[in-house]
């Protein structure tokens, strides 16, 4: 399955996900309120986080939806809400323990990503390359490799200090 | 996972056909296509979630919408479905013996049968004309009422209560809410939220009275009912709704051997005292994330979570519950109200209320050996988020190294580092 992931490294804050993904949803008007993805801007520690749906294998929010109008589309895995069988009873906001589920305050109900269908608009519009729209597998991968990387680097740094300990 | 022998077919049986029953069914066929699942249900129709009647009742949603099941998802999932009422049960026979139909055997049984509304007990409070606001029946009984009557008083302020004056309230009556106790969702809310609430309900245009002990109620010639309270003039409305809590539906196991006290009592695998028959949801008694070993809490999200964890053991799979943990949401009188966990002032050491500018509403952490244990909020949709990120934290118990205004930024960062 595919998913949108994110890296923070490369997202320069621009937020036109934001403007694409709100367009998408309203098909008339750029504002954030109608976007599923947000683009956190976090000044004191100097971090920037897209976030947006990371249609859980096992999601929280599907399941307590008392409503039963959340399910798993079956061409593309995304964790979709049914407007029209949306309550607007928000258990879903509050099951998600990432904040990626959004309330629409005209209609009153849930809403959230749902990958575009397979075409998720965000990570076309993504000038930093830190939104990707790939298979999840691949995308562990490559953050083991990162993380490894990491360890790699930390060793290495080890060892040269070592290496000037013996020196002296 | 369950061994079988040639030919053989382990029957599963479920008494309950709603929230915990069902996530229980769903959890059996994800593993298992081979047992035989029966699910019986004393309730006419279709499985419908109760979290919605009152959304109905304000016409928020529509009556159909209610059903969360169709009859096509019980055949594709190989569920047999009995509309029948248990009226007892021999663990030793394992036989379930009910109303209209014939005896069922079972190998392994979950009691999912939920729970009642109770009437307390005021003079003259029963008969035509009193209603409760927890089945279909009840809005089945309700939404005709709501159509033709113009007053009705609302006898308890708990969460479903409060959404059912809201509902008449939206729907043009003229509501007075009762709460004997002296503050308002006293289950749902800390005292502050409480008064917070309160004022939300009085500027909504409800007559509110707390600390109001109603003596007796007397059916008038005009069949509309005249409220005796406590010091106070009468209250004369055309009907009464009855909002006084809720009692496990456990009669049918009364001479069974399983260990109850008000509920069922389970373990963390959902397993009651005797082999083979487990419970979840309003009927049991279950472990809770913050150690208690039983405890019902009569929520939709806790019943789902029993009858999954109850769903994988009956087939082998070794599941064991983290715990249950409170949670209640809806939006109401203009705001968004929401708690978890822990927030009674009597339970806790510790309280952090945000500005109000922060999330545009009343919301407070509320800490016990300095971790976070609860949370209440009066405000906007927005904040809900905040619960919904504090969940995980509660559940584990971590601690969190930052300033309580800043927990939300720190809570995303975290949750981005160990991700990426």
């Amino acid at each position: 399955m595919k998913i949108i992931t994110m890296d923070t490294t490369k997202c320069v804050g621009c937020r036109n996900c934001e403007l694409a993904c709100a367009y998408m949803n309203s098909n008339t008007s750029c504002e954030r309120t109608y976007s599923k993805i947000r683009v956190n801007h976090y000044i004191d520690e100097q971090t920037l986080i897209p976030l947006t749906c990371l249609h859980c294998e096992e999601a929280w929010c599907l399941n307590v939806c008392p409503a039963a109008a959340i399910s798993r589309d079956e061409n593309t895995g995304a964790v979709i809400i049914d407007s029209d069988k949306c309550a607007g009873c928000k258990m879903c906001i509050l099951a998600c323990p990432y904040g990626n589920i959004q309330f629409d305050e005209k209609d009153l109900v849930s809403t959230k990503c749902n990958l575009c269908e397979g075409n998720p608009r965000c990570v076309g519009h993504c000038v930093g390359a830190a939104l990707n729209y790939e298979d999840v597998e691949s995308f562990n991968e490559r953050a083991r490799k990162k993380v490894d990387r990491k360890i790699m680097d930390a060793i290495k740094h080890q060892c040269k200090s070592m290496e000037v300990e013996n020196d002296k | 996972m369950i061994k079988y022998k040639e030919g053989e077919k382990v029957r599963l049986v479920i008494i309950g056909n709603s929230a915990a029953g069902l996530s229980a069914a769903k959890t059996i066929r994800k593993y298992d296509q081979k047992s035989e699942i029966t699910i019986i249900s004393k309730e006419e129709g279709l499985a419908y979630s109760r979290v919605l009647l009152p959304y109905v009742l304000r016409e928020k949603v529509d009556y159909n919408n209610i059903f969360i099941k169709d009859k096509a998802y019980y055949e594709e999932n190989a569920i047999t479905y009995i509309e029948d009422e248990v009226v007892a049960l021999d663990t030793l026979e394992k036989l379930i013996t009910v109303n209209k139909g014939q005896a069922i055997r079972y190998d392994k049984l979950l009691i999912a049968t939920g729970s009642h509304a109770v009437t307390p007990p005021i003079e003259g409070l029963n008969g035509s004309g009193i209603y409760h606001m927890w089945t279909k029946n009840d809005l089945d009984d309700l939404l005709p009422l709501f159509n033709q009557k113009k007053s009705v008083a609302i006898i308890g302020s708990g969460f479903v209560s409060l959404q059912a004056a809201w509902a008449a309230k939206c729907r043009g009556l003229e509501v007075s809410i009762i709460e004997i106790a002296d503050r308002v969702m006293p289950n749902v809310l800390d005292k502050k939220g409480s008064e917070v609430m309160a004022n939300h309900i009085v500027d909504s245009g409800l007559s509110l009275y707390t600390s109001m002990i109603t003596e007796k109620v007397e059916r008038q010639e005009d069949s509309s009912f005249k409220l005796h309270l406590k010091n106070r003039q009468p209250l004369v409305v055309d009907f009464v709704i009855v909002g006084a809590g809720v009692k496990s539906n456990i009669s049918f196991i009364q001479n069974s051997n399983i260990v109850y006290d008000r509920a069922i009592l389970v373990n963390e695998k959902m397993e009651t005292n005797i082999k083979d028959v487990y419970a979840a949801g309003d009927v049991a008694a279950g472990p809770t994330v913050f150690g208690d070993k039983h405890m019902t809490h009569a929520l939709w999200p806790t019943a789902v979570e029993m009858g999954e964890i109850a769903g994988a053991n009956m087939i082998g799979k070794q599941r064991r519950y983290q715990g249950s943990l409170n949670m209640n949401v809806t939006q109401m009188y203009g705001v968004t109200v929401a708690s978890m966990g822990i927030f009674d002032d009597e339970q806790i050491d510790g309280s952090y209320e945000f500005p109000m500018d922060q999330y545009k509403g009343y919301i407070k952490l509320c800490y016990k050996n300095s971790l976070i244990v609860g949370a209440c909020i009066i405000g906007e949709s927005e904040s809900v988020k905040l619960l919904g990120k504090l969940r995980p934290i509660i559940k584990k118990g971590l601690r969190i190294d930052c300033d309580p205004e800043k927990i939300e930024s720190y809570i995303d960062i975290q949750a981005f580092q160990n991700r990426y």
